[in-house]
């Protein structure tokens, strides 16, 4: 076991996995173990682990470890389509929109994120929030990058519209 | 007027950019995911042409916003999470038989 490339490679992520997780289950608690058993996996597997991009090797570890968890856990949410509907509905204030929000055009577009989709929500909360790279993305939601791109564009494009529909001239306050 | 519909179909300067064209790669452009050559003609779309430079001054609010949203974690977790990380690497695997 190679304690020295778990430190050198694995360590530095933990941040950055633990915003991914909580973007994935909206919920801290859930996110800290869903962390927690990416990092017991990634030890056992970091002796097969090549040293390139550990970011991306880490982020599949963790979207495998969460599908397996929801499939062992909740299985409900993979089969009953109200259940997983209510889970949009659910995304649509999260509590990150709490803070920060200083004025009515930002409020709109937080309410926006919130009305999207989740295929297209979570894509915009782990790019334009979390900070990852497109590639990074893809890893997470295990989706080519063009559907990344595409997902992110339209989405963005959805905000757009909607600040539109509702009058608001971004311009005014920049 | 003149210059506004120039730009609508890319037939100003020479290798200019039509705002059907700039349009198509703005959000890449606002990414940084285009290449410097291109990212200049982009520019320079946008420095001309009005409607162009409104577009991309909406997206960059938007993105702005968003970017805001981002939330310090919960130090604690974070605390944990590191010390779970620092005893796997000591070898302490904690489901081990």
């Amino acid at each position: 076991m190679n304690d020295t490339s778990f430190e050198r490679y694995v360590m530095p992520e933990i941040e950055v996995l633990l915003r991914v997780a909580n973007s994935l289950t909206r919920n801290y608690a859930e996110a800290e173990d869903l962390v927690q058993d990416t990092l017991l996996r990634a030890y056992r597997g970091i002796d097969g682990f090549d040293g390139r991009h550990p970011r991306a090797w880490l982020l599949t570890i963790l979207r495998n470890t969460h599908i397996n968890r929801n499939r062992r856990r909740r299985p409900e949410l993979l089969r009953d389509p109200d259940v997983a509907n209510d889970r949009v509905v659910s995304a649509a204030s999260p509590d990150r929109a709490d803070s920060g929000i200083d004025n009515e055009i930002d409020s709109e577009i937080v309410d926006a994120l919130g009305t999207l989709s989740e295929q297209f929500r979570q894509v915009v909360e782990l790019i334009d929030i979390d900070g990852l790279s497109y590639n990074e993305a893809a890893e997470v939601l295990d989706v080519p990058v063009g559907t990344v791109m595409s997902r992110l564009h339209r989405a963005r494009s959805r905000i757009r519209d909607r600040l539109a529909r509702v009058g608001f001239d971004p311009r005014r306050s920049l | 007027m003149k210059n506004w519909i120039m730009n609508l179909f890319g037939r100003g300067s020479p290798g200019s950019m039509s705002c059907r064209q700039v349009g198509a790669v703005l959000q890449d452009y606002l990414d940084g995911q285009i290449d410097s050559e291109r990212a200049q003609r982009i520019e320079e779309h946008l420095e001309e042409c009005r409607r162009c430079g409104m577009e991309a001054e909406t997206y960059e609010r938007i993105k702005a916003t968003l970017a805001a949203q981002r939330t310090e974690l919960p130090a604690e977790s974070v605390e944990r999470l590191r010390d779970f990380g620092k005893r796997l690497a000591a070898g302490d695997d904690p489901s081990a038989p």
